[in-house]
């Protein structure tokens, strides 16, 4: 155990952050939203942190770095257990760095009741980091569901017009998924017979479980995870939360919630269920090829640009199922660098719809033309998002697209033609819309509209930057993600 | 007789007793007589405050010397609250570290083991909680008091009684002591028509149970000659039988444990016994529907625990004992199923507040009944941590419900409208025991059933935990229509803008201010509920001596 509990610290500032803005009148409006900002910008510094001593940080146990154990309920084997590896430190960088860009763009926006806006969005950041950073089951779902209630409120209260069935929907989805990993997370504890809820331990001596309850077991924590991430057809609740929730949320929603399911996967699914895994391989492929498809047809069908949007998320995820079905190195580094550049990617798309839609007040892609005239800078870096979406070559988003497919390859040659044509139809819908609200005639309406804010600009940049930083230099992430992808092709038995 | 042992009991005794001479002394015969009729002008929906206020003026002193009743019982349930967990280190100091054996005149009939101690303190700072709750509650709606707190405290004892007795005639003692003094507490509201009709069913159907459980006691006594609750599970040849479908069983212990099964249905609420609770809840003095919920029912959970705990634990820890004990064990699976589910999805369709809380400790109870049908330690102990859970949050809950109540709404789901934004604590106090009770983390309610799930499991019974999370599912449908009201409907906006002066505070859409009280007895219940998860290795602990020591 190192010295500074790091981990620990990043969780729980955030639910300080919370029980302070609590204590603060609700009228103080701007302290509020400084001392908001302040509890979502120390995860941000202490995960930079940790990122550049990560090096010389030793490792100890399971490949984990920082880690931290106490016992918490030794009669059922429950320990309070934290600690990072090369999957979790970039998507806790990544929930840092959005959550925190998150509460900076919610400034100008939320107009009502604020104090509980910002506390919301705070305990939602504490369980995103705690899904992120626990190693035990218990912690791990107690994390899980903490998630699920301020994003419940964060959508039912701040969103849209039909904001409560799409709160409700969200709600129960999740609910019903997570109860059954619940379910499964048992099965595991006692069919693995170690008396602990420790998921490291737990990996190591799941061959002693009997094949078919091992795939029964898979099942039931796909299903936890399918619902997050989303897998078809259990993606019905995403464009619906997408639409109503306010863009803040929206942005954190894209960027770091759905990958809490695909981190599922790589962190529970898949090291510790490898035989299943292996069982599954085909089905998981073709549910990641109708992700794909399915997603990106549907994106193209939209009238609306934030359901567009949400429909490109399906789809990108798509890519990440793909990747784990394959199971090469390639393609498990590319679905886990997948997780970082979709998280960055969308949660600039959300941004930028977002920035249109204050203006304009409208999402509806027929009624928006010309945003090059009359919001020029806003429209570039729109243009620059739908391109990195599109899996332009020196952006983000490619590397990803590209690792997947080249590691699919050797595996089968139809998903990564059937993944290919995928791509085509992303990159066709991309063109499509920015064709249709970016160029062409401006708007007589739109006239005089203010361009991007300094505030704005700020929330913009730092993601711009990573998406193109990532897209040219794709080794800072590989170092990372490079060490669990050869493991989990070690427990898979090798390709 | 070491005297501390029954200390918390004397106390409680003692209290009820000085409630009911204080309010005879105190409480002058002109407020006594008026209290009903003042009740009666002011009718559930018109805000009472406003109305009461200025005679309140008029009537201070005796109104004072009213609370005066309530802060005595409440003294007698401190002290007797601090006597009980002075018994937790009793209770493990025994020989060879079981309970102390008590001797002298109640020799046999009293035990200080863990189950005893650990629910007596339960039911002590449940006491505390409706006390709390009660002493605003029958100020303002001219209940009478020396009949409230009095009532109060003898069902306390009784249910201290039930728990601390492994003789079945000590143990219906407690239990008629409980009864009793509920059906009184239940017709409390004596101008309320509703009032009446609760404590009248609930009297028929309790009374019948009373008769059911008496009856099936004396069959058990005539097949194995004893009361002795200890000594029961040496003649389960001869209530179970062996080999075979009952060959050495006398049929007539057989049916008197099945008759236990039913009366025992009756006061726990299962399904299909349960037909009485929703009536009673709904038309009793809503503190008086608050200890219902988990009083009486916690007692009645705790008594069968020690007359069928032993008896199931023989018939089967793996389910080996034979076809019969899997008939005993069957009856309370099925019981637990569908007094779950039954609860559950009755809760659902419910508009009136407290009949849905009927429904929805109709559904806990079912819950609860899992520990019985897996018949293991651990199934017990989970039972036992389940119920100190589920009494801390649905305590939190009616908190919420009477702080409305005070200000003569509450009863409709629909007055919840808003309530985040008219009463900011009470709101997020509820939506913390509303997680609770469907079982969300890090909240008592979701360890509670953690727990019960890794006992169903352990025992055998993996479908059984499959239900309960289908159920806590299914239940999340009726407590969302809560947190709906409370958070995402505006609660009559329109309407703040009209309210001026005085009236504003009792306006339905106006800011709904609690008392200190209420809000004390919601603190402590919301901080009950968040500590009790992180508390759970110690609790679960003692639950496991409780749930062992059968």
């Amino acid at each position: 155990m190192s010295g500074v509990p790091y981990l620990t610290l990043m969780v729980f500032t955030p639910l300080l952050g919370t029980l302070l803005l609590l204590m603060i009148p609700k009228d103080r409006v701007e302290i509020i939203k400084r001392v908001a900002a302040f509890f979502a910008f120390v995860p941000l510094a202490l995960s930079a942190f940790v990122w550049a001593i990560w090096g010389s940080t030793p490792v100890e146990a399971y490949g984990l770095r920082f880690m931290e154990q106490f016992d918490w309920i030794p009669s059922l084997g429950i320990s309070y257990f934290l600690g990072a590896d090369g999957l979790s430190l970039p998507l806790v960088f990544l929930t840092a760095l959005m959550s925190f860009i998150a509460v900076v763009a919610a400034w100008g926006m939320v107009k009502e009741k604020e104090r509980a806006f910002f506390a919301l969005i705070l305990l939602l950041e504490t369980g995103m980091l705690g899904v992120f950073l626990s190693l035990d089951y218990i912690v791990f779902y107690v994390f899980w569901e903490l998630v699920l209630v301020p994003m419940y409120f964060l959508i039912g209260i701040w969103g849209g017009p039909r904001r409560e069935y799409a709160a409700l929907k969200f709600f129960i989805y999740t609910l019903v998924g997570s109860v059954i990993m619940l379910v499964g997370i048992l099965a595991l504890y006692f069919l693995s017979g170690a008396h602990t809820f420790n998921m490291m331990v737990i990996a190591t001596l799941t061959d002693r479980i009997p094949f078919l309850a091992q795939k029964w077991i898979f099942v039931a924590l796909f299903l936890g995870f399918a619902v997050k991430v989303p897998v078809f057809p259990f993606h019905t609740w995403l464009p619906d939360a997408h639409v109503e929730a306010p863009t803040p949320i929206s942005v954190i929603l894209a960027a770091v919630l759905l990958k809490m399911g695909t981190y599922g996967f790589f962190r529970v699914s898949y090291p510790s269920l490898p035989a299943a895994a292996k069982y599954f391989g085909v089905a998981m492929a073709a549910l990641g090829l109708i992700n794909i498809i399915y997603g990106a047809l549907t994106a193209m069908a939209q009238k609306d640009l934030k359901k567009l949007v949400a429909y490109s998320s399906i789809s990108h995820m798509g890519f990440v199922l793909l990747g784990l079905a394959a199971a090469t190195p390639l393609a498990l580094n590319g679905a886990m660098y997948m997780n970082i550049s979709h998280g960055l990617i969308s949660g600039m798309l959300f941004l930028m719809v977002g920035a249109i839609y204050e203006r304009t007040h409208t999402r509806d892609i027929a009624k928006l033309s010309g945003i090059y005239v009359t919001l020029p800078v806003i429209a570039t870096i729109t243009a620059f998002s739908f391109f990195a979406n599109l899996g332009l070559p020196g952006l983000a988003g490619f590397i990803a697209e590209f690792f997947v497919l080249a590691g699919a390859f050797p595996v089968s040659f139809v998903w990564v033609a059937m993944a290919g044509l995928g791509m085509l139809i992303v990159a066709g819908f991309n063109l499509w819309m920015m064709q249709r609200v970016l160029m062409g005639e401006g708007r007589a309406e739109h006239a005089g509209l203010r361009d991007a804010t300094p505030l704005e600009l700020f929330t913009y940049v730092p993601v711009v930057i990573l998406i193109a930083v990532l897209g040219v230099a794709p080794g800072i992430l590989m170092r990372l993600l490079d060490g669990p992808a050869q493991r989990l092709v070690q427990l898979l038995g090798g390709m | 007789l070491d005297i501390r042992l029954i200390l918390p009991e004397l106390i409680v005794a003692g209290a009820g007793l000085v409630a009911l001479l204080l309010d005879l002394f105190l409480v002058p015969v002109a407020s006594r007589a008026t209290s009903g009729r003042r009740r009666a002008a002011t009718p559930a929906t018109i805000p009472v405050g406003s109305v009461a206020s200025g005679r309140r003026r008029a009537a201070r002193d005796p109104a004072l010397r009213r609370r005066a009743v309530g802060y005595v019982s409440l003294a007698g349930l401190v002290l007797a609250l601090v006597f009980s967990v002075r018994l937790l280190a009793v209770a493990q100091s025994g020989p060879a570290g079981g309970a102390p054996v008590v001797t002298g005149p109640l020799a046999g009939m009293l035990v200080v083991d863990m189950l005893a101690v650990l629910l007596k303190i339960a039911f002590v700072a449940i006491g505390i909680g409706v006390v709390l709750l009660g002493i605003d509650f029958a100020a303002r709606r001219g209940l009478p008091v020396g009949e409230f707190f009095a009532l109060s405290l003898f069902a306390i004892l009784g249910m201290m009684i039930m728990v601390a007795t492994r003789d079945l005639i000590m143990l219906y003692v407690g239990l008629e002591t409980t009864a009793i003094s509920c059906y009184a507490l239940a017709g409390l509201l004596r101008e309320d028509p509703k009032s009446g009709e609760a404590a009248l069913k609930y009297f028929l159907t309790g009374a019948l149970a009373s008769a059911i459980i008496l009856f099936g006691m004396a069959l058990v006594y005539g097949g194995t000659g004893t009361t002795n609750l200890a000594a029961l599970p040496g003649h389960g040849p001869v209530l179970l039988g062996e080999g075979g479908i009952f060959p050495q069983a006398q049929p007539v212990a057989l049916v008197g444990l099945v008759l236990l099964v039913a009366g025992f249905g009756f006061k726990l609420a299962a399904v299909p016994f349960h037909f009485w609770a929703p009536d009673a809840y709904e038309g009793a003095p809503t503190p008086v529907t608050a200890f219902f919920s988990v009083g009486p029912k916690a007692a009645a959970f705790a008594a069968a625990l020690r007359i069928f705990g032993p008896v199931l634990m023989v018939a089967g820890p793996a389910r080996t004992g034979g076809p019969t004990s899997s008939v005993l064990v069957l009856l309370f699976t099925i019981l637990a199923v569908v007094t779950m589910t039954a609860g559950n999805l009755t809760a659902l369709a419910q508009k009136n507040v407290k009949r849905m809380l009927a429904y929805s400790s109709i559904a806990h109870a079912g819950y609860l009944m899992v520990g019985f049908a897996v018949a293991t330690p651990l199934g017990y102990a989970a039972l036992v941590y389940y119920l100190l859970a589920y009494a801390a949050t649905n305590v939190g809950v009616f908190a919420v419900v009477i702080w409305l109540n005070n200000r003569g709404t509450g009863d409709e789901i629909s007055d919840y409208a808003g309530l985040g934004r008219r009463a900011p604590l009470a709101a997020l106090g509820m939506v913390v025991c509303l997680l609770s009770l469907i079982g969300i983390p890090p909240t008592a309610g979701f360890f509670g059933k953690l727990y019960l799930f890794v006992a169903a499991v352990s025992g055998g019974m993996t479908w059984l935990a499959v239900v309960m999370v289908i159920n806590s599912a299914i239940s999340v449908g009726y407590y969302y229509a809560l947190v709906r009201q409370l958070y995402l409907v505006d609660g009559k906006a329109e309407r703040i803008g009209e309210a001026v002066g005085p009236e504003a505070a009792d306006c339905p859409a106006g800011p709904v201010k609690g008392t200190p009280l209420v809000g004390l007895a919601l603190g402590l219940a919301v901080l009950a509920v968040l500590v009790l998860g992180f508390l759970f290795e110690p609790l679960a602990r003692l639950a496991g001596l409780a749930g062992g020591g059968l």
